[in-house]
């Protein structure tokens, strides 16, 4: 019963880690005097308007009150309201979200894509020129900052073959006549290629030298040398053995990136112009606004703890003696 | 050349006994091609960074010619959006850019350093505490932290050090603590307790020295990932706005308008630099730390993989 | 320029006389009157700054505003020339007390929905703005300043009451939206807070009395304005205008010199230069209402390094600033120095002709520093020497922290560095302390409470009336919109004063004395007038690139070549 003790463990720690991330969420906003309210700046904020706000959010109580009301909205699934566009905060985030997860897929997608690829072939061919070439291109794009690899895409790719390089679809779609849904599709696909692909080429340096080491370990072992006496395919043993195998590191290394894959969003995101959960982050930290900052911290952090979790349970299927 | 990311057939794992060690490390960087080269690049740039004042061509705060103007002789990367040489702000750049680095490197290996011993050597209700709280930092998502900090406190250099500093110094304590509890069980360690020694001396003159130049090798490591997080700030505009840096010259390029002016010497330059320098930390600490440690191998490349925790259960199991 | 606005004019003109005659019941051909006039197109904008609620009680970025302009009735709005025009009126009377005016309305307009658009819904959306201005409806209460209550004796007047005589009534009518009563008097319930929760965006098109009402809207992508066709005035030449937001300007100006959008409403001035030479774009270059300033700490009470409220010394740093510079190097040349706390856009009425810029002179601004015993340190950096009584200060180096803000339209850590090395020059040193719009607020007010900081680089997007801009500099504005701590019981009595003169020429007379007090103190080195400079494509012609946010023309003007 070791193994249940684990996943208990693992559970309690997970819920744990959203208390404390929950309140770090709460403190850190509120660290410094003043509210969202008495930085607003714009033509039309007079005291007037100002006061009716801060009385509208409470933001007039004490701040341990404050951190009540706060745990207790969010324990009936209220994010609050943001205040600066007076909008429930699932509002003001579900949109970007939904902007960015298909970015933040294709991107995943294209990164496991080409990192599998490029592993394999590594591996496969060991010790040659393409195993060198393939090394250090992965780890120079592993070096990049993905901002750079960004501009270098607009710069280099998208201006020159004229290709969408901002926003989320063409601003003439659908205004004189109903597109078909085909014609929608294209052109959010044509929006997010160039996004996602910088997001990949960021991210796929390190899965290719993860796919390249796991490979190599089995592509020794006694089961896939058998297979190779046995005279199978290389593709074959490739695909049915040892990449099955190298799969596993890959995949718990993927549901750890999380966090490096909305970090990733976020500056890709400014680079393209593209309306998502980072451009989201970046101006309500501009305008203080405090709920809808704490509701993208907290969906980002218990995304990132329950995909830590999720590999925490990989890895025990994967190995159980790893409970020590 | 690729010595550096070799699993299957990796070196032996080092002789864990005292001496050899620093003689070990000395053969890893002078004797790999791959850390000499890395070597070569991180002393190159910290001249560069040193010596900045005095071989900046231009002043970075005057303009001297059109707005974009291309490369020539006089000036070799062309200028800026603001006319301003641009081969002065990339040297420049590097001041911030390693400063940034190596000192944030520094806080993360003093706490990290500090927090593996305690936890390492005590053990019990201390280990458990600071594992504790090492494992919420490991797993809170740092880049979306680092830039409300970087707000929240303001837009200053040693902001960005701390901020970076306390964020990447998880895997070092991890690392440091699984070292250390190894080492304290050794003959000698033990010896020495049972001679009298206290805790302070033994973890000042038994231990540290012997966890000292895998905590070296991680900090080289932590290096490449300061630089890549000072970009990142600097990127997203809370950096510091009274000093020049990669990551900030990397945003002009941005908001300048370098893309529509045609302004290649004003994009590639400083995205290059930071390529180059991480690469150059990555391949030192890697080589450093395979040497040291093979088992940690698959762990440490961190640059991007901000918060991956060292895939040891699945190697330990091999 | 004259020309376009000739045509303009005359447009205008056509319009409002079919309008008058024959009840504007959707048959004015809407712009025709400059002749020439391709209809037809959709005319794509682009702009960095996005909607960010179509709700005016809740809105908060400028360009909501220019969507309400779009989209709803305005008894007037500023036209051509920035002057005051009838938009949905024809005409008005004040009653000799000033406590009474009249609004005569165009007849036969419609909402978007076919429902009448009658003065019936202006009266409704008065009073409620005015019921509800401490709380819900305080975003639009500006406009209403002292209105008591309105009425509407018949479809086409409206009646306004006041309780005192307001010198600038319609320019704040300018700001008063009128709403469709029958679709928001069901949120109304009894305490107005519906007013807030309510979100257009969720029936879309919205309904709307204006030239266009929205049949799309991305917050942060394009929002549609497609036109009304019951609009009561003269309507869009385009057939839509497809507002597109990019979060930088590089995306924008790449997206114009690619063919995706046909119109800039703001090339950033480092772009100018890469759109000069290129033959299918037209640059138009007009004065903005943005006046840049060096801010002082200027609370009489500051604690320290208080020879910074000395006018002398401030006189002296105005001296050591070289505006032309500035100009040069951030705006390619597209600002003028400045003086005034007007800008330029409030016209030659309220401008006081006598306030000048100081020219850049180095050694008047050393040798004013010399006359006050500030003498140069070894290191070049003058020291203030000890002062005793009540805010004794021990001796001190001149150096200071100046706050720079980071979400200005122009480069401001450049603009801090020629400063800087400007005044390094007359022995004064400075530290930049950066930070957003809102938390250099926080600096100054909340967490300073206008003790901590000395200095500041801002600007002010200023109204064409004084009124707003003059109140900024008053007591009762402190923790709300004064950056300065500036408080002089003089002015602020005058402000009150100016605020009722209802005849012009003593408000202005009063007005210029304000204006030449607050030159005389420099609670502000007024630094530049900023131009706004817009781009659009040749296929397009007829805009208006200073009424962003004016008038319902910058969008219903511009058609195809």
């Amino acid at each position: 019963m070791r193994g249940m003790d684990y996943v208990v463990k693992r559970t309690g720690f997970a819920i744990v880690t959203v208390f404390v991330a929950i309140t770090l969420n709460f403190v850190i906003f509120r660290a410094l005097p003043g509210n969202a309210v008495s930085g607003l700046r714009c033509q039309h904020c007079t005291k007037q308007f100002r006061e009716s706000i801060i009385r509208q959010y409470g933001l007039d109580k004490p701040k341990w009150q404050q951190y009540v009301v706060y745990v207790e909205r969010l324990a009936h699934g209220d994010l609050g309201t943001s205040t600066f566009d007076n909008r429930p905060v699932w509002d003001d985030i579900s949109q970007p979200l939904l902007n960015t997860l298909p970015m933040v897929v294709a991107g995943t997608v294209i990164s496991i894509v080409i990192g599998i690829l490029s592993g394999v072939i590594a591996a496969w061919r060991r010790g040659t020129a393409a195993d060198s070439l393939n090394l250090w291109t992965a780890l120079a794009f592993y070096a990049m900052p993905t901002q750079w690899i960004g501009l270098l895409v607009v710069f280099y790719v998208a201006i020159p073959l004229g290709l969408p390089a901002s926003g989320i679809s063409s601003n003439t779609l659908g205004i004189l006549s109903t597109p078909s849904e085909w014609a929608v599709l294209s052109d959010r696909f044509s929006h997010l290629f160039l996004p996602a692909l910088t997001l990949g080429i960021g991210l796929y340096g390190e899965y290719s030298l993860v796919v390249r080491s796991s490979m190599l370990e089995t592509l020794g072992e006694d089961y896939v040398l058998t297979a190779r006496a046995k005279g199978l395919r290389n593709w074959a043993i490739v695909w049915k053995h040892a990449l099955r195998n190298a799969m596993l590191p890959l995949v718990t290394l993927i549901a750890l990136s999380l966090g490096s894959i909305v970090a990733g969003a976020i500056v890709v995101e400014d680079v393209f112009s593209y309306p998502g959960i980072g451009l989201a982050t970046i101006d309500s930290l501009n305008h203080r606004d405090y709920p809808v900052l704490q509701g993208i911290f907290l969906l980002l952090t218990v995304s990132v703890i329950v995909a830590n979790y999720i590999a925490d349970l990989i890895y025990f299927k994967l190995d159980p003696r790893v409970t020590s | 050349m690729s010595e550096l990311i070799q699993i299957a057939d990796a070196p032996p794992p080092a002789e864990t006994g005292g001496g050899r060690r620093a003689g070990f490390i000395r053969e890893v960087m002078f004797g790999q091609k791959v850390a000499i080269v890395g070597n070569s690049i991180l002393l190159f740039f910290v001249v560069l960074a040193v010596a900045a004042p005095w071989i900046e061509p231009y002043s970075t705060t005057k303009q001297v010619g059109a707005v974009y103007a291309a490369p020539t002789a006089k000036h070799l990367l062309g200028l800026d959006d603001g006319g301003i040489d641009m081969l002065s702000e990339v040297i420049d750049g590097a001041r911030v850019s390693m400063i940034v680095g190596f000192a944030a490197a520094a806080v993360a290996m003093l706490i990290g350093g500090g927090v593996g011993l305690l936890s390492g050597y005590f053990g019990g209700k201390t280990d458990v505490l600071l594992m504790r709280i090492t494992d919420y930092f490991l797993v809170i998502p740092d880049v979306p932290l680092m830039i409300v900090a970087a707000a929240v406190f303001g837009r200053s250099l040693i902001n960005i050090i701390v901020i970076i500093g306390v964020i990447y110094w998880t895997s070092t304590a991890r690392l440091i603590r699984a070292q250390v509890k190894s080492v304290r069980e050794r003959v000698y360690v033990k010896r020495a307790r049972a001679l009298g020694a206290g805790h302070w001396r033994l973890l000042a003159s038994h231990i540290t020295p012997q966890v000292a130049p895998l905590l070296v090798a991680n900090t080289v490591l932590t290096i490449a990932t300061a630089v890549f997080a000072e970009t990142y700030i600097s990127f997203l505009g809370l950096g510091d706005p009274s000093t020049i840096s990669w990551g900030r010259l990397i945003q002009n390029s941005l908001t300048g308008g370098a893309i529509f002016h045609k302004a290649w010497w004003a994009i590639i330059p400083p995205g290059l630099c930071v390529t180059i320098v991480i690469l150059a930390a990555t391949m030192v600490g890697q080589a450093m730390e395979d040497a040291l440690n093979p088992r940690l191998r698959v762990g440490h490349l961190s640059v991007r993989r901000f918060r991956l925790r060292p895939l040891q259960g699945r190697l330990d199991s091999e | 320029m004259n020309a376009r606005r000739l045509i303009a004019m005359t447009m205008l003109a056509a319009v409002v006389a079919t309008a008058a005659g024959c009840g504007g019941g959707g048959a004015a051909p809407g712009g025709g009157g400059g002749g020439g006039s391709t209809k037809g197109g959709i005319l794509r904008v682009g702009t960095t700054s996005y909607i960010d609620s179509l709700n005016p009680f809740v809105a908060i970025e400028s360009q909501s505003y220019n969507a309400f302009v779009m989209e709803y009735p305005q008894l007037v709005q500023y036209g051509p020339g920035e002057k005051l025009e009838g938009d949905w009126a024809t005409s008005w009377d004040e009653a000799s007390d000033g406590l009474t005016w009249t609004f005569h309305l165009k007849p036969g307009g419609k909402w978007s929905d076919g429902k009448p658009l009658t003065a019936a819904d202006a009266a409704w959306t008065g009073n409620l703005i005015v019921k509800y201005q401490a709380g819900p409806t305080a975003a639009l209460a500006a406009a209403l300043t002292h209105v008591t209550s309105m009425d509407a004796p018949n479809a086409t007047t409206l009646v306004i009451h006041y309780d005192k005589p307001v010198a600038n009534v319609l320019p704040q009518l300018e700001q008063f939206f009128i709403l469709p009563q029958h679709v928001w008097s069901k949120y109304v319930g009894t305490n107005g807070k519906g007013l807030k929760s309510f979100r257009p965006e969720q029936s879309l098109p919205t309904v709307a009395g204006g030239p266009y009402s929205i049949s799309q809207y991305q917050e942060k992508g394009t929002t549609v304005f497609k036109p009304n066709p019951s609009f009561y005035g003269p309507k869009s030449n385009a057939q839509a205008v497809a507002m597109t937001y990019y979060t930088n300007s590089t995306s924008m100006i790449a997206d114009l010199q690619a063919g995706n959008i046909d119109f800039a409403d703001q090339v950033p001035y480092n772009a100018i230069s890469s759109l000069q030479g290129d033959s299918s774009f037209v640059l138009d270059s007009v004065p903005s209402s943005e006046v840049t300033n060096i801010t002082f700490n200027s609370n009489p009470l500051k604690p320290k390094n208080r020879e910074l409220l000395n006018p002398q010394v401030r006189e002296a740093l105005e001296d050591a600033t070289d505006r032309d510079q500035i100009v040069k190097v951030i705006y390619a040349g597209h600002a003028r120095p400045w003086a005034n706390m007007l800008s330029l856009q409030s016209g030659a009425f309220w401008l006081n002709p006598a306030i000048k810029p100081l020219p850049f002179d180095l050694a008047k601004a050393n040798s004013i520093l010399d006359s006050l015993g500030y003498k140069k340190g070894a290191n070049g950096i003058r020291v203030v020497p000890a002062t005793t009584g009540k805010y004794a200060q021990p001796a001190h180096p001149m150096v200071y922290n100046m706050m720079v803000p980071d979400s200005l339209d122009f480069n401001g850590d450049r603009q801090f560095q020629i400063i800087a090395d400007d005044w390094k020059q007359a022995g004064v040193k400075l530290n930049e302390q950066a930070g957003g719009d809102s938390s250099q607020a926080y600096g100054i007010e909340t967490a300073g409470k206008y003790t901590k900081f000395d200095l500041a680089t801002w600007d002010w997007a200023e109204y064409v009336d004084p009124d707003a801009q003059l109140s900024y500099m008053t007591r009762a504005q402190w923790y709300s919109w004064s950056d300065t701590g500036y408080n002089s019981p003089l002015f602020n009595n005058q402000y009150l004063q100016q605020a009722t003169l209802i005849n012009p020429k003593q408000r202005q007379a009063l007005v210029w004395k304000m204006e030449a007090e607050i030159a005389q103190d420099r609670p502000y080195i007024e630094l530049v007038d900023e131009d706004t400079v817009t781009a659009n494509d040749k296929g397009w012609t007829n805009f208006y690139p200073d009424l962003n946010g004016y008038c319902k023309c910058y969008y219903t003007s511009p058609h195809r070549t």
